[in-house]
């Protein structure tokens, strides 16, 4: 059975065709939750209230886009209730990830040369590679973490990120591009206290 | 006048992702190999996604899974009436 009959027998009733549109998705959102809360329990709260929130809004799902796009907004939701309480600092404007806040040619400014990353593996144990990482994903504005995620994490394009956020598709580059060197930056500063 | 640093920047994630087209993607390579910084910045920023994206959790709890079924069952039989 397709997704398309699945949906239409859910939409009257029939339990086991929604169980089977969730199943089909269940691990991805949890694993988009669990990245965006940083934590099991938040993860938790964040599933069961999207898979609930769908139950309720059922009858409104009309099919323009797939099951799996309209958990992802509902999930996204959920998780910017729960994690409303988060206060983080905006991101810095792209051209201040450079260098020099004059965003000079970069191969001009020799003084001022990034730190060339070794393997992070060769001085971070596992567990603690995996709690810097951790704590630079959570320091995110959550909009710049959603559209970072669900890039990379997963591995949704450009235009279906900007679909489910309901951003431009320039604008949800410019978040994801932000993000990436939010991450980068943040991460370089660990790994040169680390190497020096 | 020739781009800098910053120009391209911006370009960065679609070179990365593999979606930049064939000229811009030749532009960059040129740049980078004459510079360091950039050359830096891409691998940096290479690196970013795999750390991040390694030992993603993907696997819903199984003590999860029992108590969602049980609470959407719930949920379900007040919105439709109980089933079997």
């Amino acid at each position: 059975m397709n997704e398309r009959e699945l949906v239409e027998k859910a939409r009257s009733g029939d339990f086991k065709a929604f169980t089977a549109l969730i199943n089909a998705h269940s691990n991805k959102i949890y694993a988009l939750a669990r990245r965006l809360s940083g934590n099991d329990q938040d993860a938790e709260d964040i599933v069961q209230d999207t898979f609930l929130k769908a139950i309720d809004k059922i009858d409104q799902f009309r099919g323009e886009a797939s099951f799996g796009t309209w958990l992802y907004s509902i999930a996204l939701n959920e998780g910017k209730s729960l994690l409303a309480k988060q206060k983080r600092a905006d991101l810095k404007p792209i051209e201040d990830y450079l260098p020099s806040n004059t965003a000079q040619e970069l191969h001009d400014v020799s003084h001022l040369k990034l730190f060339d990353w070794k393997d992070p593996h060769e001085v971070f144990e596992d567990g603690e590679l995996r709690k810097v990482l951790d704590e630079a994903i959570d320091e995110l504005p959550y909009e710049y973490r959603v559209a970072f995620l669900l890039r990379y994490h997963e591995e949704l394009s450009i235009k279906e990120i900007a679909g489910i956020i309901g951003e431009s598709v320039a604008a949800t580059k410019s978040r994801v591009l932000r993000a990436r060197l939010a991450l980068r930056d943040r991460l370089s500063g660990v790994f040169e206290e680390q190497y020096g | 006048m020739a781009k800098k640093c910053k120009d391209y920047v911006s370009e960065l994630n679609d070179y990365l992702d593999g979606e930049l087209a064939p000229e811009l993607c030749q532009e960059i390579e040129k740049h980078v190999g004459k510079c360091e910084n950039c050359r830096i910045m891409i691998n940096s920023m290479k690196q970013t996604v795999e750390l991040v994206c390694e030992g993603k959790p993907t696997q819903l709890p199984q003590e999860l899974q029992v108590r969602l079924n049980q609470a959407l069952k719930k949920r379900w039989d007040a919105k439709f009436g109980k089933q079997k």
